[in-house]
């Protein structure tokens, strides 16, 4: 009688012990975890061309977004680990603490900064809505009361919402299906930001063009886990040396500038706090 | 730790978003009952009819959608099947405005009805042959006799596989959230990318679900006690 209840006592001392020295382990310096490791692990989209996608030859990620990260990395002198995610993910993946740092054309706004923390942005880009050149559509207003698609859990679904509040959003899993709606009429705009629509657009010669205004000018940032501010702090940091000494053009200008396709220009570097 | 707030995401905008999602799911799941069932009657009377080009069409119906996952079945009738239709039929499925239920309903249709002709052949293979000779021997066609005297039976003996087809069906409206059918796991998905709240979103969700799978399985249960044949179970 008394044995189990000795055994029983011991364990439940044990779990206790071990559970305490973990939630003290908790609030450890991911930073330090970080450059313990030796690695940094980055997560990307992976389907989104210029930003991150698998180049169809050598079959390795490539885009801006990829090369932000290891940028991150090198000034951080760690490897990167690359790890491609879907756009729902992304608040997920940071607040589990299952990704260091996220570069997905992460949008900054006010609610999604209580769940994660955003580094200062880094680039903005006009979202913008995909009509057919020849549907007769040319101001948001045309666009009252007709069907859109967008990505779920995106910004441009925010803001249509705001913006156009009598057009019926419908959402697909991923950009290529919701121009693959569009092109086939079942819906008359496609709302993105304008840096991942300019594919569709240049690819469709013609047959597909941006509407003039813009839903909203949306400043991207890098996300990284809430509740980590050296972590945030050095990022930070890393972004100011690599815009003064013109890192950060360089690569736009590498994917996004005028021997691209896109030509499309940066914008700033912008704290957060002016955000 | 975890600070769980039901009444969070079932006020206003979010409530009207469920419940929207629950009608059109049980909705979706009503209409894909109907026509599969009574195409799963007509397939399996067909596929044990004998006349051999009948039964290969049959079976290579049920093939199909048995080898293919759903997910891509829906994607083939969403975004396949119109384009190779005309411009004007395209168009005019176009401005109903509500394609995506329409071949959502017609992919999980023709899908379930594959999937019970199935378990009402199993049915119609548990009775003596002698039954269908019979009917045809007392002069009823080959179709009245499915309709009159086999197809009868065979049910009583299916309705556990029919209603677990059914509970199979009714989660699979789920899938129809990736051609854009604004159902409950899509409302629900909407509702987390707005609010934040994942685990009180996606339990709504969940709590659904059950709910209506425990109401379906009473139904078959009544179902089966209705068509009770005297010393079966």
């Amino acid at each position: 009688m008394l044995r189990p209840l000795a055994a029983i006592s011991h364990f439940i001392g044990l779990f206790l012990i071990a559970t305490l020295s973990m939630t003290s382990v908790a609030h450890a310096d991911r930073l330090k975890d970080i450059q313990a490791k030796g690695s940094l692990i980055c997560a990307t989209l992976s389907g989104s061309q210029p930003l991150a996608y698998q180049d169809p030859v050598t079959r390795q990620y490539v885009g801006f977004d990829v090369d932000t990260c290891a940028a991150v990395a090198k000034h951080l002198n760690v490897l990167m680990v690359h790890k491609p995610i879907t756009v729902e993910a992304r608040i997920p993946e940071l607040a589990l603490g299952r990704v260091d740092l996220v570069a997905a054309a992460f949008g900054y706004t006010k609610e999604r900064a209580e769940q994660i923390a955003f580094t200062s942005s880094h680039y903005q880009i006009p979202l913008k809505i995909i009509v057919a050149s020849d549907s007769g559509i040319t101001k948001f207003s045309d666009l009252a009361g007709k069907r859109i698609s967008t990505e779920k859990g995106s910004t441009p679904e925010l803001y249509v919402h705001r913006v156009i509040p009598s057009a019926s959003v419908v959402t697909f899993q991923d950009n290529a299906s919701q121009f693959l709606a569009l092109q086939q009429g079942k819906v008359q705009g496609f709302a993105i930001g304008m840096a991942s629509g300019l594919r569709f657009v240049n690819e469709s010669a013609g047959k597909y063009k941006f509407l003039d205004e813009a839903l909203a000018y949306e400043p991207t940032c890098l996300g990284v886990k809430k509740g980590e501010p050296e972590l945030l702090a050095a990022v930070n940091k890393v972004l100011e040396d690599m815009q003064a000494s013109g890192e950060l053009d360089a690569l736009w200008n590498k994917w996004y500038g005028s021997q691209t396709k896109f030509n499309i220009s940066r914008g700033k570097l912008i704290p957060i706090s002016a955000l | 730790m975890l600070s769980l707030n039901f009444s969070s995401v079932l006020h206003g905008q979010y409530l009207h978003w469920f419940l929207l999602g629950a009608i059109c799911t049980l909705l979706l799941f009503a209409v894909s009952w109907v026509i599969g069932f009574l195409l799963s009657l007509i397939v399996v009377a067909v596929r044990s009819s004998g006349a051999r080009f009948l039964v290969a069409a049959a079976a290579g119906f049920v093939g199909y959608h048995r080898n293919v996952p759903e997910l891509v079945q829906l994607f083939v009738w969403y975004f396949g099947v119109p384009q190779l239709l005309p411009a004007t039929w395209q168009q005019l499925i176009n401005n109903t405005g509500n394609s995506e239920f329409i071949f959502a309903t017609i992919a999980l249709s023709l899908n379930v009805a594959a999937y019970m002709s199935e378990d009402l052949r199993s049915g119609i293979r548990s009775l003596p042959s002698a039954q269908l000779e019979a009917a045809r021997a007392l002069g009823l066609s080959y179709i009245s006799s499915m309709r009159k005297v086999i197809l009868p039976q065979a049910l009583k003996v299916a309705v556990p596989p029919l209603v677990n087809q059914s509970l199979g069906l009714f989660k699979s409206t789920s899938l129809a959230m990736a051609i854009g059918v604004a159902e409950m796991t899509y409302v629900s998905q909407q509702v987390e990318n707005e609010s934040f709240r994942t685990f009180e979103a996606f339990a709504v969700a969940s709590i659904f679900y059950w709910t209506v799978s425990f109401l379906i399985m009473g139904l078959g249960t009544v179902w089966s006690k209705r068509l009770n044949m005297d010393g079966t179970r």
